[in-house]
């Protein structure tokens, strides 16, 4: 995932992190380069988001 | 046969996406494996190749964009150059992102690596009209130079061959601004051990507070390291405010120094509209125009008339009031005949009528279209423009360009915004921050509410918004004189300006909206059982009955004593309720603006407290929360007097 904020590549193993404010359990992404919140969606959002990956991306 | 254990190494470093996996593949062909490195769940990929009759090891690494590492990913990138010592270092870069990328070229070069400059996507670079004179790059940084097209081959040959001739060490650093390199020689001349990343880059990083780095040169250093200590101390100390923003700044000079001649880019005289409307969205006299215009055509057309009026009007007005709560409301009392159950779910006050109402019809459709704005905005790169465009202000409130992230994150929840605070750097910012959070920074349903019903009143919405910059200006400057405390530097490399992809926009929006959904809902179903427990039992009457005073003092209608209880509840459901009251028809002009004044400015809700607490400890939290609402009642009682006496909204 890339940071919506400083476009960092934000690694695969980066944990879901939920605030804990309300109690729920809401699919937030912090990046650890600049501690932006970035929106996890869920399994299916997910494959929508996906691009199909590039030959030169690694 | 067995192979030697000790074949030389080829290590591939770089930025993620830049094509280090395609070319490791092209080198090593299937011969690979792919593991855990040890102690980590970061995968590394390792795999073999002969060049030239010569057979190496090649290690692929995991991304990174600096030798100061930040993810695990990059630690264990970093750990395999310190401990692998690897005999040729390939750095591919993306031709297209060269300027970005150069700096950590650089920082390789200062740590004396054997390194090889891989410039890949060649021809994704000339298509965009960039030029590049790799033999003038290889002259300006005195290593050699590749230019690869990795996934045609290109480029692969010569890669090859510069490898197996591949020349000793590259030439020294190029040094930096004089006071700063005095404290980097003095400092590197204390370095006696034979370091993996040479003495000039173990300084750097010592400066620059690197732990494991300074660890390794305490273990190493033994009974030396109480010499350096002190030095180490000292510059750390003398440099405490800008050392990252100089070295960043430095390494972006010589990057420019390097590829001057070395690259041509057509576009230099007439660049591109994104590079323009970079520069355009930074500068001052363009950029806070252009920030009135996203905020005008964003979130006041977009999230307040057409979010919270028209669509609001339809759900709310048409499609709630009409056809579903009718047949609702009667199906839910045809179920019981018992009062209490009826109050319950159908009542003033109902699960229905009051929790699921507001969730669904008023603040779902305002957070939808501001978080559809949000997402645009997020996807073209526009906030790290507008930290830069800010930090200048922001810097007279005691905060940072860097504060844009937790204020920009409160529009959407100020409690997420709160414990985003966190990532500020000292301790000062990160409590103004909080305050500012609590007080001026209203939700995203709240603004559309507040934006959609003002919109409707004119010179209300102006009123409004002035109060609001100059309350959140004037308690940001004071807390800045009253909290003890040096100014923040902020810098940040900026990302591409680029056009949002559909895709990426539209998937973020509907995640935000369903973890805001999934987190409200609830939320509003205890807060509508509470308010109806309360109306049972009497003690909502005696509650309202006891803010009624304060609030005829704001000259707003004791109905309105609802709306401030519901907003320490939530700050989108406090909203709501002034919705409510506002088409029942029970506010005249001055007691809408007041009214939005105040509940905005008041208190944060219970999940923003808790996490006040838990961010800033109990004292602090409960000294804002009280700070926040006298403010609150203050402003709106002077500002009912001032609006009364001049008549401006009458």
């Amino acid at each position: 995932m890339i940071c919506g904020f400083c476009a960092k590549e934000i690694p695969d193993k980066v944990g879901l992190n939920s605030c804990g404010g309300c109690g729920s359990r809401c699919r937030k992404i912090h990046c650890p380069y600049c501690g932006y919140v970035n929106p996890a969606p869920g399994k299916f959002l997910e494959r929508l988001l996906k691009s199909k990956p590039k030959k030169e991306d690694g | 046969m067995r192979e030697e254990v000790t074949q030389p190494k080829i290590v591939l470093v770089g930025n993620p996406n830049v094509g280090k996996s395609v070319l490791f593949n092209v080198l090593t062909g299937s011969y690979t494996t792919v593991s855990n490195y040890p102690g980590t769940s970061v995968e590394v990929s390792s795999g073999r190749c002969r060049i030239d009759g010569r057979s190496y090891e090649v290690l692929d690494t995991p991304g990174m964009y600096s030798l100061m590492p930040i993810t695990e990913e990059e630690r264990v990138a970093r750990k395999i150059l310190l401990e692998d010592r690897p005999e040729i270092l390939l750095h591919v870069v993306d031709a297209r992102n060269i300027e970005r990328m150069l700096p950590m070229t650089l920082q390789l070069i200062e740590a004396g690596q054997p390194l090889i400059l891989v410039v890949n996507i060649l021809d994704e670079a000339e298509r965009l009209g960039m030029k590049f004179d790799l033999p003038q790059l290889q002259q300006n940084l005195g290593i050699p130079v590749v230019g690869t097209v990795m996934k045609r081959r290109q480029g692969l040959a010569e890669l090859q061959h510069v490898i197996s001739n591949y020349q000793g060490p590259p030439p020294p650093a190029v040094p930096y601004a004089a006071d700063l390199e005095t404290d980097i020689v003095r400092l590197a001349g204390f370095l006696t051990a034979d370091y993996p990343l040479g003495p000039r880059a173990t300084a750097i990083l010592m400066m620059q507070r690197d732990r494991e780095v300074e660890e390794m040169v305490q273990l190493e250093e033994g009974e030396g390291f109480p010499l350096i200590a002190p030095v180490l101390h000292s510059i750390k100390f003398s440099r405490r405010a800008d050392l990252n923003l100089q070295i960043s700044l430095e390494r972006k000079r010589h990057t420019r120094k390097m590829l001057d001649g070395a690259l041509q880019q057509e576009i230099a005289d007439h660049p591109p509209f994104s590079e323009r409307l970079s520069r355009l969205a930074m500068n001052p006299i363009t950029g806070v125009p252009l920030l009135l215009l996203v905020l005008y055509f964003g979130l006041y057309q977009f999230v307040g008339n057409f979010g919270a009026g028209t669509l609001v009007d339809f759900l709310e007005g048409t499609l709630f009031e009409e056809y579903i709560n009718p047949a609702a409301i009667s199906f839910l009392n045809g179920l019981t005949d018992i009062y209490w159950l009826r109050e319950l779910l159908a009542g003033e006050y109902g699960l229905w009528t009051l929790g699921v109402r507001y969730a669904i019809a008023l603040i779902l459709p305002i957070v939808g279209t501001f978080f559809l704005v949000f997402s645009i905005l997020e996807d073209t790169g526009y906030f790290p423009r507008l930290a830069m465009l800010v930090d200048r202000v922001f810097k007279q409130i005691g905060l940072s360009g860097r504060a844009v992230i937790p204020m920009v994150l409160g529009f959407g929840c100020d409690t997420m915004a709160t414990m985003v605070t966190r990532t500020l750097e000292t301790r000062r910012e990160r409590v103004i921050a909080t305050v500012l959070l609590a007080l001026a920074i209203p939700c995203s349903a709240q603004l559309g509410v507040i934006l959609g019903l003002l919109s409707a009143v004119p010179g209300s919405l102006l009123v409004w918004l002035l109060v609001m910059i100059g309350i959140f200006l004037l308690i940001g400057f004071l807390s800045a004189q009253v909290l003890p405390g040096e100014n923040p530097v902020f810098y940040m490399e900026i990302p591409p300006m680029r056009l949002p992809q559909l895709r990426n926009v539209l998937v973020k929006t509907l995640t935000r909206m369903q973890s805001y959904f999934l987190e409200i809902l609830p939320l509003f179903l205890v807060a509508s059982v509470i308010l109806w427990a309360g109306k049972m039992s009497g003690l909502l009457d005696i509650v309202v009955d006891g803010m009624t005073p304060v609030v005829t003092a704001l000259g707003l209608p004791p109905q309105a004593s609802a709306a401030f209880i519901f907003g320490f509840f939530r700050r989108d459901f406090g909203a709501a309720g002034l919705y409510d009251l506002q088409t029942a028809g029970l506010l005249s002009p001055t007691q809408l603006t007041v009214a939005a004044v105040t509940l905005t400015l008041f208190v944060p809700c219970i999940a923003q407290l808790l996490m006040m607490k838990k961010e800033r400890g109990l004292k602090t939290a409960l000294s804002i929360f009280f700070f926040v609402s006298l403010l609150a009642f203050a402003t709106g009682w002077v500002l009912n007097k001032f609006l009364l006496t001049t008549g401006l909204l009458s």
